[in-house]
């Protein structure tokens, strides 16, 4: 698996679902809370259940199968986790008598799974214009209240500055995931080879290949700062934004749910022992 | 009313030692269609520079002279500022486009303006329906053809609602195709909105129909001023290396025969039209 393909893996793709439409800050307090609770339990049982939480939004988003892709991924890393939990707790007898040999390494690689599938349905189904509204909703704030109290930040944080590179971010993947291709097309037809030879001809057979990305990278962002510049940007202090995210029934109801459901493990956690 | 008034302007890059564009004199009028024309390297970008304020105040450099447009010494005047009132589209269609969705880019301008959301719903619809993308106005940048981003970055421009339009060969990339739907929309907005437009163009097999005035520059300098039709068919504008239509050619190889046409055509139906006169007689 490719690089390129992770990165497909995790873009998000339009789709219009009962968990796309919730809004990014309910869905990102969904993932946080369900990690929370994974770091919180080390119980096996405990972690199936925090595993299989997630599961329904997965179905529910109808992203199964990128999910699948980032499982696939993920799994390797699990497995890692599973084995150097296994050889320390067989060269400690010590942590033997907490718990049998073989739980507690599947419990933290499940662990670990759960917080790469509850933040991949986090990213799954939020468009980054989403992201990019609750970054600017809260980050202007945020700025102002942070200028308030240290003076001396005034002028070295530009809120909207950062929302605006989180965006151009995204909106640049694909047209450079595009150039990189038709780059490598063009050197290969010049007679580049990438795929033959030890691994240090390789490296140095992608130098021609980033070059013409960075000089690409450097003409473009001249380029968007004059286009930007063209188009007022920051003509005035405060900007609007076209849309504004609201909290609608839908998401005050999960959220309540979200709380509650949060509230019950916490409990658990506390004052019930579980068995396994 | 005159828009555009350039005097003895002249500008040197820094680090340059000889100007980019010297002691340019140019007036527009408002409504007008001006073809800017001119080999590689002769200033057609620098002059538009100037119209928007990219110049002086993005560009180092020395500017000598004066320029004014809708009466705002643009020395003065931040780009920001102007940016209400000439709209700039570039020549590289991806790099001026930066949000998701095309509705979300021709917001961002009304949105650096604070402009309230309703008000910018407004513009934007009006925007998007003249330059025909509202069909287009949920997709990313990455779906749409090139034709299809020039002509939503026009409409980014034009949400601002700017007295001048300036368009710094913006059907360099596009197919034939694409470039005609991108300088009809132009001709609309100049003939529907009274809109000034300067257009600087290679393609002048498309482009002069529907400019009102032509203007060829060299060196730096503004050689030729007028009607597009004797700006092109003169010989200056092919000593200099000007990509004439072909019909313009056309007609200049006939005049050299002995047969002089009634008017210099500037398309291949008018060419067309005029021959069949001659025929006729
Ligand atoms: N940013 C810059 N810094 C320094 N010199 C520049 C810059 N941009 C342009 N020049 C120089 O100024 C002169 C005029 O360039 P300009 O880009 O205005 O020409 P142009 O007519 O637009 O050419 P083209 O048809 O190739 O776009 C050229 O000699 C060019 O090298
Ligand atoms: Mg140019």
């Amino acid at each position: 698996m490719s690089f390129l393909d992770v990165l497909e893996g995790l873009r998000f793709k339009k789709a219009s679902s009962p968990i796309h439409k919730l809004d990014p800050r309910v869905k990102f307090a969904l993932a946080l809370s369900l990690s929370t609770l994974a770091l919180a339990f080390k119980e096996l049982l405990a972690l199936i259940a925090l595993f299989t939480a997630h599961v329904p939004l997965i179905l529910l988003g109808g992203v199964i199968r990128q999910w699948a892709r980032m499982m696939k991924g993920a799994s390797l890393f699990a497995f890692f986790i599973f084995l150097t939990n296994f050889l320390f707790i067989h060269f400690h007898p010590g942590y033997a008598a907490l718990s049998p040999t073989f739980v507690l390494p599947i419990s933290m690689a499940l662990r670990f799974l759960t917080i790469v599938g509850a933040f991949s349905c986090f990213f799954l189904t939020t468009s980054p214009d989403d992201l990019g509204l609750a970054l600017e909703r809260h980050l202007v704030p945020f700025t102002k209240w942070l200028i308030e109290r240290v003076p001396r930040l005034k002028g070295a944080i530009d809120p909207y500055g950062l929302c605006f590179a989180f965006i151009a971010s995204v909106r640049f993947i694909p047209t450079m995931v595009e150039e990189a291709t038709s780059i490598v097309d063009a050197q290969r037809a010049r007679g580049l080879e990438l795929d033959r030879g030890g691994l240090l001809k390789r490296i140095r057979g992608y130098v021609p290949i980033l070059i013409p990305m960075v000089i690409n990278a450097l003409r473009r962002s001249d380029e968007l700062a004059e286009a930007m510049e063209s188009r007022a940007w920051g003509a005035v202090k405060e900007r609007t934004s076209l849309y504004e995210l609201r909290l609608k029934k839908g998401d005050a109801i999960v959220m309540a749910l979200t709380a509650l459901a949060f509230a019950i493990a916490v409990y658990v956690r506390i004052s019930i022992p579980i068995p396994l | 009313m005159t828009i555009i008034r350039a005097n003895g302007l002249t500008f040197t890059y820094s680090g340059q030692l000889r100007p980019a564009i010297e002691e340019v004199h140019l007036s527009i009028e408002e409504g007008e269609f001006v073809l800017i024309a001119g080999p590689s390297g002769c200033g057609k970008t620098t002059l538009c520079r100037c119209l928007n304020g990219l110049i002086p105040h993005f560009y180092e450099g020395e500017l000598k002279g004066d320029i004014f447009v809708t009466g705002l010494n643009v020395k003065d005047h931040s780009i920001r500022e102007l940016a209400r009132y000439v709209g700039m589209v570039f020549q590289n269609p991806e790099n001026q486009l930066f949000a998701l969705s095309v509705e979300k880019d021709v917001a961002f301008g009304l949105e650096n303006l604070g402009l309230p959301r309703s008000e910018m719903m407004e513009l934007i619809e009006w925007a998007m329906k003249a330059v025909g993308v509202y069909e287009l106005r949920d997709k990313a940048p990455y779906e749409l053809s090139g034709g299809q981003k020039q002509r939503v970055a026009i409409a980014c421009v034009l949400a601002m609602k700017p007295k001048v339009l300036v368009l710094d060969e913006p059907t360099s990339s596009l197919d034939p195709f694409g470039a005609r739907q991108v300088l009809e929309v132009v001709r609309k907005l100049n003939e529907e909105l009274n809109m000034t437009v300067v257009l600087v163009e290679h393609r002048l097999d498309l482009a002069v129909k529907y400019a009102t005035r032509a203007i060829v520059m060299n060196d730096g300098r503004i050689v030729l001023d007028g009607d597009p039709r004797d700006v092109l068919s003169s010989k200056e504008a092919i000593s200099i290396g000007i990509d004439v239509p072909k019909v313009v050619k056309l007609y200049r190889a006939l005049q050299e025969v002995g047969l002089t046409l009634s008017e210099v055509p500037i398309a291949a139906e008018e060419m067309v039209q005029l021959l069949q006169e001659v025929l006729k007689r």
